[in-house]
């Protein structure tokens, strides 16, 4: 494989010179493909343009001095769950695919839910009142293995999801079933026509809001029909399916169209991507020749790996190891305002068929107002987070700024005996998960600890309660257990339907999500109608309703969104972070 | 000495039978649900219900008991609930990565614990004797992952004299054909590779091997100085023999026995140790797996890999057993 390796550099060499050539005279004028796209529609040409700008700005960072060439290497969490980008559902997996598969839409490198078209040429037209998607495809792409790229590919892929068996194939699609409410007939796509080689036609059986924003996530990446064929990619069980583990020879299995090149996975040690040296969109060619993942799953590792040179960009540090990091001379990767997470204190308003005191309005906006939320981003996230202005995070696709209860001891207690609750009463079981840390919650017990003597400081007496998150929390937060505790939710998609409905309070089976017993039959009709507006616009406007009931009413209090810094050395340049955690990393050079 | 072989052999399948029980039923009584594990925070119950009967963990326990067991008697050891691989790829994979720290733990511990222990053993209770009681002390007492990251701290961090993690700089580009990456690494005929391997082994090696070192020195000195008053030994030294000769042929022969089998001990200790080690040095050998396993509630994985643990950890003791008999003749088995 050295071999293999030192005839791939001599390619890229020659191609990369042409590509620098091409980047350094066009990057000014013709910056990407995007903006010769066809524009249909109004919304389809300022996100065209958007791309534009965003990819100028790449550009024009890069042209003046990147450098290319050389082996970047990466540090992950965790390790990629299976090659097969729509058999996968976490974070880790979805940062190697996003180098090497592309979608129909995608988001603007360092933006949470800007959509731009990928291989679409542009954003689609939309008709009949938001079930019929028709998209416009690029021409001339090709994947990695050389299939070309056209209307076909698009939908046997997205077929080839929903005819999933039920399985082990099914059981690891989770995104498929999340987005589309099921599998087979289940699917709320109903057909795709494809008039012509560059025209795909989704029709779906209700109008979906969220349709373009979760077709942003990389588990709806189209890869090549022939590598998926070859490889017999839909073999059950996955354990001897060759294409899901990654393990066919080069440019076999996770084929797809992007700047990177899935070469080989030894599972839980590394994943080697190569540069694609034809890839389609030569202004935004990757800069290096390789990347490999580098799963570390122990943070204190991770982070001494990146200090003493091993690797070169940490993905993901700890907030309170943010100053050490910047003491040994790395830099922090900032991921700004826009943030794709968010940590609640959740109150369930009835337990075991008993309403709790969570049940009266007043008690819960007495709680938003007892708490110190500034002081447990200074304190738990080292300032590494922010404190929230809505239920869902700046940049999230629907948000609306609200007036959330600022910390106000005073107007709590003037609330609690507003609430008519007997001071006997106000007494608070708090559960906090113990053997954890998540993104959004780096240090549970103490968090717990400041929330129960900001509690105690306005008369509640408070019991802390802890039950271990894989075996008990988890389960009994979802169905509905546990009266008041600490839960935060990752955003699959930054659309406010995955957080308000999807997460939170969409109702289940008619009835309200047992995790918070709050019965609002007027915010899940509104959120039902989000969810079926037939543009993103109308949509936006009622999950901005959902927020302002939600906003008077408090059935959670909004903590904090989590910064998730990163970290890497001083020669890696060019890198673009992103709010939810998944850059592109063509960008990159190394220095 | 074959049947003693046979007897040994045969002794030891109930007591993998009876570890096989305990195990599975310990590890099923353990709270939690390895599809809640997977699924995260998108653990809904009908998702929870689906996933569990995927993973045949809705029947009853003694089925599952009988599937597994049955599968094991067939030589399959089961695949992770959460990947799907065999654990017998897997572990073809992993173990090279450990037998190359544990070997590397070995030869640091007794390279250097018996020439250690020799030497206290020279001059009992003087200062020499006393730094390499210290010594040892040190290194039975402090725990494996304070060792570890401090060393890659001193080592890796501030001084770059060490690479921090990892078993070879993956920009060598070496290609993994055995998977002990010493020995792919010399055939990838980079002998910048073969530096780099060597490199990556050696933080690794010392804190896996610090109590072993420990115990090895201790053991030697103790064995070394009994055997120095054994009435032979005067005798040989009356005879006029060199000091050396008396040492090589007469003390260190004898000497060896007790070593030898706490040597053999140890292989139990750094099975243990491993999981501790090669999670802080990101070894990905069989150690580091037990861990994500547990973590992911991997049932089938934590129960195969303990299986197979019991297995080494007996064919070891056996090993150890025979070689007794090469080194000291007039040890028989029958």
């Amino acid at each position: 494989m050295a071999g293999t390796h030192r005839r791939w550099s001599l390619l890229t060499i020659a191609a990369t010179g042409l590509l620098v050539a091409s980047a350094c005279g066009g990057a000014a004028t013709t910056p990407a493909p995007a903006s010769q796209a066809a524009a249909p529609s109004q919304p389809a040409a300022t996100a065209a343009a958007s791309v534009a700008a965003a990819s100028q700005a790449i550009a024009s960072q890069a042209a003046g001095q990147a450098v290319n060439g050389g082996t970047l290497i990466v540090g992950l969490p965790g390790d990629m769950a299976f090659a097969d980008p729509s058999l996968v559902s976490d974070g880790n997996s979805l940062y190697v695919m996003t180098q090497v598969v592309q979608g129909l839409v995608g988001l603007a490198p360092g933006t949470l839910s800007d959509i731009v078209p990928v291989l679409a040429a542009s954003l689609p037209t939309v008709s009949s009142g938001g079930k019929t998607y028709t998209f416009t495809l690029r021409t001339g792409i090709k994947f990695q293995d050389g299939t070309p790229f056209n209307a076909a590919a698009v939908k046997y892929n997205y077929e080839r999801w929903q005819n999933y068996p039920k399985g082990d194939l099914q059981d690891n699609a989770y995104y498929y079933g999340a987005v589309f409410g099921g599998f087979g007939s289940q699917s709320n796509i109903a057909s795709i026509d494809t008039p012509n080689d560059t025209t795909v036609v989704f029709n779906l059986k209700q109008p979906q809001s969220n349709f373009l924003i979760s077709q942003t996530l990389m588990v709806f990446g189209i890869q090549s029909p022939t590598a998926l064929q070859k490889g017999n990619a839909d073999a059950t069980p996955l354990s001897g399916n060759k294409y899901a583990q990654g393990q066919l020879p080069q440019g076999q299995d996770m084929v797809g169209t992007g700047p990177f090149t899935f070469k080989d996975w030894v599972p839980k040690d590394n994943i080697t991507l190569v540069k694609n040296p034809d890839y389609w969109d030569a202004a935004n060619a990757a800069h290096v020749d390789e990347i490999v993942f580098k799963p570390i799953g122990d943070s204190t590792a991770r982070l001494q790996a990146l200090q003493s040179g091993s690797i070169d960009v940490a993905v993901v540090i700890q907030p309170t190891d943010v100053k050490t990091a910047q003491s040994s001379g790395l830099t922090i990767i900032d991921r700004g305002q826009q943030t794709c997470n968010m940590l609640n204190l959740d109150l369930n308003q009835s337990v075991a068929g008993k309403p709790t005191i969570y049940a009266n309005k007043d008690v819960r906006l007495a709680i938003a107002s007892a708490l110190n939320k500034p002081a447990y981003v200074q304190t738990f996230f080292a300032g590494q987070a922010l404190v929230p202005t809505s239920f869902i995070p700046v940049g999230t696709l629907g948000y609306k700024a609200e007036t959330l209860p600022g910390y106000d001891p005073a107007k709590a207690k003037q609330l609690l005996q507003q609430s008519g609750v007997p001071a006997s009463q106000l007494s608070v079981d708090l559960y906090y998960p113990s053997n954890v840390t998540r993104p959004y919650m780096p240090d549970p017990k103490n968090e717990a600890v400041a929330i129960a003597n900001d509690l105690q400081a306005v008369g509640f007496k408070v019991n802390l309660k802890t039950e271990d998150w894989g075996t008990s929390y988890i389960t009994d937060a979802t169905n509905g257990k546990l009266p008041a505790y600490l839960f935060g939710w990752i955003c699959d998609w930054a659309g406010a339907d995955d957080y308000l409905s999807v997460a939170w309070f969409g109702y289940q089976n008619g009835q309200p999500n047992a995790q918070f017993h709050y019965a609002n039959p007027t915010l899940n009709d509104v959120m039902l109608k989000a969810l079926a507006a037939p543009s993103t616009d109308q949509a936006n406007q009622y999950w901005g309703q959902a927020q302002d009931i939600l906003a008077a009413d408090m059935p959670e209090i909004p903590l904090s969104s989590a910064k998730t810094p990163g970290a890497y050395d001083s020669k890696v340049h060019g890198f673009v972070p992103q709010g939810g955690v998944l850059e592109y990393l063509n960008s990159v050079w190394i220095k | 000495m074959l049947r003693y072989i046979v007897r040994r052999v045969l002794g030891a399948i109930p007591v993998l039978f009876g570890l096989s029980v305990i195990l599975f039923l310990f590890l099923r009584l353990l709270p939690g649900n390895p599809a809640v594990a997977i699924l995260g925070q998108h653990a809904t119950p009908q998702l929870v219900a689906q996933i569990s009967s995927s993973l045949g963990l809705d029947k009853p326990l003694y089925v599952q008991y009988l599937q597994y067991i049955w599968q094991l008697l067939h030589g399959n050891f089961g695949a992770s609930f959460v990947d799907g691989r065999t654990v017998a790829s897997t572990f073809l994979v992993r173990f090279p990565a450990t037998l190359e720290l544990t070997t590397g733990a070995m030869i640091f511990a007794v390279g250097l614990g018996i020439p250690l222990g020799r030497l206290a053993a020279r001059h009992p209770n003087g200062w020499i004797d006393g730094a390499v009681t210290a010594l040892s002390l040190f290194g039975i007492s402090i725990p494996i992952f304070v060792l570890g990251y401090t060393l890659v701290f001193i080592f890796g961090v501030e001084l770059h004299w060490l690479p921090a993690v990892g078993q070879i700089d993956p920009r060598l580009n070496v290609n993994p054909v055995t998977n002990f990456s010493i020995i792919d690494a010399i055939l990838s005929g980079n002998v910048n590779a073969v530096e780099d391997a060597v490199a990556h082994l050696i933080l690794p090696s010392i804190a896996l091997g610090s109590i072993p070192l420990a115990i090895v020195t201790r053991i030697t000195r103790a064995s070394v100085i009994d055997v120095s008053n054994e009435d032979y030994v005067r005798t040989a030294r009356a005879k006029g023999l060199t000091e050396k000769r008396v040492d090589d042929r007469h003390i260190m022969r004898n000497a060896w026995l007790p070593v030898t089998t706490v040597i053999g001990l140890q292989v139990g200790s750094l099975l243990a140790g491993a999981v501790i080690t090669e999670t802080v040095f990101v070894w990905n050998g069989v150690g580091s797996w037990v861990v994500q396993a547990i973590e992911n509630h991997d049932l089938i994985v934590v129960q195969s890999l303990i299986m197979i643990f019991a297995i080494i950890f007996l064919a070891v003791n056996l090993l150890v057993d025979i070689g007794y008999a090469f080194l000291n003749p007039r040890i028989r088995y029958s």
